[in-house]
C-alpha cells in the first residue's frame, strides 16, 4: 500500500507541474501574445506585458514582436529615368499592427520579410526609375540658390576686374520631389500593399546611393578633367598676373621718368625766364652802359694770353703813344 | 516468498537509516534554496549603469546605480544599460584599438559607407562619428529591435541627404561646420519619431576627401595655386626692384632743376644788383667812369698777351710780315 501510495503522490505531482506550466505563461514588455485553440485564434491578442493563464493541451501561446522592426534590403542596381546606373542600399523600420492578421498571412517575422524583400524591392526601384537621379540626391534647390548667388559673385569680381579662380560649371538641375519625399513615396506605397499582412511601414530611408562602378569611373575622370581645367586656369590666371605687373613697371618707370624730365624743364625754364626779367629790369636801367660794361668784361674773359694781337696806332688805347693830346 | 521475507528487514533498515538522516537532507535542501535566495537576490548597479527592472515580463522601475534586491529564481529580471557613458559610432573608419599611446585604425577600408554623391553629382569621401548617449533605458531595449542598427543607419542616410544638399567644394572646404550641425539636427529628428530612447550628442566630421582616385588632381588645383602666387610675388619682385629707384632719380633730377634755376635766379639777382649800382654811380660822371673802365680793362687784357704788334695806321696789308706757323698752315 505504501509503494501504491508513493506512485500515486508522484504522479499528481508530475501531473499538476505539467497542467500548471501547460497553463501559466509571461508576456514580456515589448511583446503580445495570440491564444489559439487549435491552431484557431481565441480573444484580443494580450498586449500588455505580465504573467496569463489558459487551457493546457488545447490552446497555444504565440508571441509576436510589437518592437519597431529593421528591414534591411539587398542594395541593388536600378536604371533613374536620366539613364544614369546607380546602387540603391534601402532599410526601413516597420512594425506589427495586426497581430491576428499577421499570424493568418505570414506566420512570423521571417516569413514577413519575404513579403517585405518582394514589396518594398519593387516599389523602391519603381519609384527609383521614374525619377532623375538629382531627386534622389538631393532634397532642396538649397544648392540651386547657393550656386546662383555664387555666379552672381564671380560676376561682380569680373565687373571689379579681380581675377577669379573657381568657376562654376553647367547648370545644376532643379530638383521637383527631393530624396525625402521620394522615400516618402516608398514607404507610402509598399504600406498600403503591406497593410493586408497587419505590416505597417514607418518610414523607408536611402541608405546609401552610389553609382555603378562604371559609371563612377567616368564620374571620376570628369572631376579629373574639372580640377585639371581649374589648375590650368589658376596658373594661366598667374602668368596674366605677371604680365599686368611687367606692364606696369613699363608704365610706371616712363611715367616717372618723363614726368621727372617734364617737372625738371618746368622747373629750369620758370628759373631763367625769372632770370631774364631781373636781367632786363636792371639793364634797361641804362642799356648803353650795360652793353659798355659787359663788352669789356667779355673781353677780359674771352681774350686769353696767347692771343696775338695787331693793333693799328690809331687805336683809342694807343692814342697818347703818338701826340699827348 | 521467502525471497521477500529477506528483502523486508533490509527495507525496514533503510526506512530507519532514512528518518534518522532526513533532517540532514531538510538541512541541505535548506542550504541550498538560501544561498539560491541570496545570490539571485542581490545586486549592484555600477555608476554608470542604470538597470530595467523586469516583473514576470512586465516593466516595475529603472534603478539607479548602487546596492539593489530583487525577487529571486528569475521572478526579477535586470537589464543593465549603460546610461551616463558617451557611446560613439563611426562611419567610413573604425578604431582598431586605444590602448597602446597611439590610437590605431583598421586597415581595411570602408568606403561603401563614406563615399557619398554631392548636389552637383560628383563623389565626396566622409568619414564621420556620432555620440549619443542612451536617455531612457527603457524604450532602448523595448521600443525598437536593434536600436543600434537603426542609429547607424539614419546616420548614414541623413549624411547622404545632407552632403547631398551641397556642391562638393563646399563638403569639402567650408561647408564642413554646416554638415555636422545639420546632420545632429535632423538625425535626431528622425530617431525621435521612433521614440527609442537616444539623444545624439554630437556628430563630428573627420577625413573629408575626394575620392582616392581624384585626389592627385585635387592636389594639382592646390600646386598650381602655389605656382600662381610665386609667378606673382617674382614679378612684385621685379617692380619693387626698379620703381622706387626710379621714383628716388626722378627726385634727384627735379632736386637738380631746383638748384640750377635758384642758382640762375641768384645770380641774376646779384648781377642786376651789382650793375644798378655801378650805373648809378656812372651817371654821375659818365666820361670819365667809362673812359676810366676802357682803360682798366685794356692795361689788364693787354698786359696778359706775350705778342702785341702795332702798325701804323698807313701801312697796309701787314700780314707778310708775320712769320708765324698758324697762320702759314691757314693760308694753305
Amino acid at each position: 500500500m505504501q509503494q501504491v501510495k508513493l506512485i500515486v503522490i508522484g504522479f499528481i505531482i508530475l501531473f499538476s507541474v505539467i497542467i500548471v506550466s501547460g497553463s501559466v505563461f509571461i508576456v514580456t514588455e515589448g511583446q503580445l501574445a495570440i491564444i489559439t485553440e487549435l491552431g484557431k485564434p481565441i480573444r484580443e491578442p494580450l498586449i500588455n506585458a505580465g504573467l496569463y493563464f489558459k487551457i493546457p493541451f488545447f490552446q497555444e501561446v504565440r508571441y509576436v514582436d510589437k518592437r519597431i522592426l529593421t528591414w534591411d534590403g539587398f542594395p541593388s542596381e536600378i536604371p533613374t529615368k536620366d539613364k544614369k546606373y546607380i546602387k540603391v542600399d534601402t532599410t526601413a523600420r516597420w512594425r506589427v499592427i495586426d497581430a491576428l492578421k499577421f499570424i493568418q498571412t505570414v506566420r512570423n517575422e521571417r516569413g514577413a520579410k519575404a513579403r517585405l524583400d518582394a514589396i518594398l524591392d519593387a516599389t523602391t526601384r519603381d519609384v527609383i526609375s521614374n525619377n532623375n537621379l538629382v531627386e534622389a540626391v538631393r532634397n532642396s534647390n538649397q544648392i540651386v540658390k547657393n550656386i546662383e548667388d555664387a555666379k552672381r559673385e564671380i560676376e561682380a569680381k569680373k565687373a571689379r576686374g579681380e581675377a577669379v579662380v573657381e568657376e562654376i560649371s553647367g547648370e545644376i538641375e532643379k530638383v521637383t520631389i527631393g530624396r525625402e519625399k521620394l522615400s516618402e513615396i516608398i514607404a507610402r506605397d509598399a504600406g498600403k500593399e503591406l497593410e493586408s499582412f497587419g505590416i505597417k511601414i514607418i518610414d523607408v530611408q536611402f541608405r546609401r546611393i552610389s553609382y555603378e562602378k562604371s559609371v563612377e569611373n567616368k564620374v571620376y575622370e570628369r572631376m579629373i578633367s574639372e580640377r585639371q581645367k581649374i589648375a590650368q586656369k589658376i596658373r594661366s590666371i598667374g602668368q596674366g598676373e605677371r604680365a599686368k605687373i611687367e606692364g606696369r613697371v613699363t608704365k610706371d618707370l616712363q611715367g616717372i621718368e618723363s614726368e621727372a624730365y617734364k617737372d625738371a624743364q618746368v622747373i629750369r625754364g620758370n628759373g631763367e625766364a625769372k632770370a631774364f626779367k631781373i636781367y632786363a629790369k636792371a639793364l634797361s636801367f641804362d642799356p648803353e652802359f650795360y652793353s659798355f660794361v659787359r663788352s669789356l668784361e667779355a673781353y677780359r674773359k674771352s681774350i686769353g694770353s696767347k692771343t696775338k694781337f695787331i693793333l693799328s696806332q690809331d687805336a683809342e688805347f694807343l692814342r697818347y703813344l703818338k701826340r699827348t693830346k | 516468498m521467502s525471497n521477500g521475507r529477506d528483502f523486508d528487514p533490509d527495507i525496514e533498515k533503510f526506512k530507519q537509516e532514512f528518518k534518522k538522516n532526513i533532517k540532514y537532507l531538510y538541512l541541505a535542501v535548506g542550504a541550498i534554496l538560501l544561498i539560491g535566495f541570496f545570490t539571485s537576490s542581490f545586486y549592484t548597479i555600477e555608476p554608470d549603469e542604470e538597470a530595467v527592472v523586469i516583473r514576470l515580463g512586465k516593466y516595475i522601475g529603472t534603478y539607479p546605480p548602487g546596492p539593489h534586491l530583487k525577487l529571486p529564481f528569475g521572478i526579477d529580471k535586470l537589464i543593465k544599460v549603460q546610461t551616463t557613458r558617451v557611446l560613439q559610432e563611426e562611419f567610413g573608419f573604425r578604431t582598431h584599438s586605444t590602448r597602446e599611446r597611439r590610437t590605431s585604425y583598421a586597415e581595411d577600408n570602408f568606403d561603401n559607407e563614406s563615399l557619398m554623391l554631392t548636389g552637383d553629382l560628383n563623389v565626396a569621401d566622409v568619414e564621420w562619428v556620432v555620440h549619443y548617449k542612451i536617455s531612457d533605458p527603457f524604450k532602448f531595449i523595448f521600443q525598437t529591435s536593434e536600436p543600434i542598427t537603426n542609429v547607424r543607419d539614419v546616420s548614414e542616410s541623413i549624411m547622404r541627404r545632407v552632403v547631398g544638399d551641397r556642391a562638393v567644394s563646399e563638403v569639402l572646404t567650408t561647408g564642413r561646420k554646416d554638415v555636422s550641425i545639420q546632420a545632429r539636427e535632423l538625425i535626431q529628428e528622425v530617431l525621435d519619431r521612433y521614440d527609442l530612447g537616444i539623444s545624439i550628442q554630437t556628430v563630428k566630421l573627420q577625413d573629408v576627401n575626394p575620392p582616392e582616385k581624384v585626389r592627385p588632381s585635387f592636389n594639382e588645383v592646390n600646386e598650381a595655386k602655389q605656382e600662381q602666387e610665386k609667378v606673382i610675388n617674382q614679378a612684385e619682385k621685379a617692380y619693387n626692384d626698379v620703381i622706387p629707384e626710379a621714383r628716388g632719380k626722378a627726385e634727384k633730377s627735379i632736386s637738380e632743376a631746383e638748384a640750377f634755376a635758384a642758382a640762375l635766379i641768384n645770380t641774376a639777382t646779384g648781377d642786376a644788383a651789382k650793375f644798378l649800382a655801378i650805373a648809378k654811380e656812372y651817371k654821375v660822371a659818365p666820361e670819365v667812369t667809362r673812359r676810366r673802365l676802357y682803360i682798366e680793362t685794356m692795361e689788364e687784357l693787354f698786359s696778359r698777351m706775350e705778342n702785341i704788334v702795332i702798325v701804323d695806321e698807313k701801312v697796309k696789308g701787314v700780314l707778310p710780315i708775320f712769320n708765324d706757323a698758324s697762320l702759314v698752315r691757314a693760308e694753305k
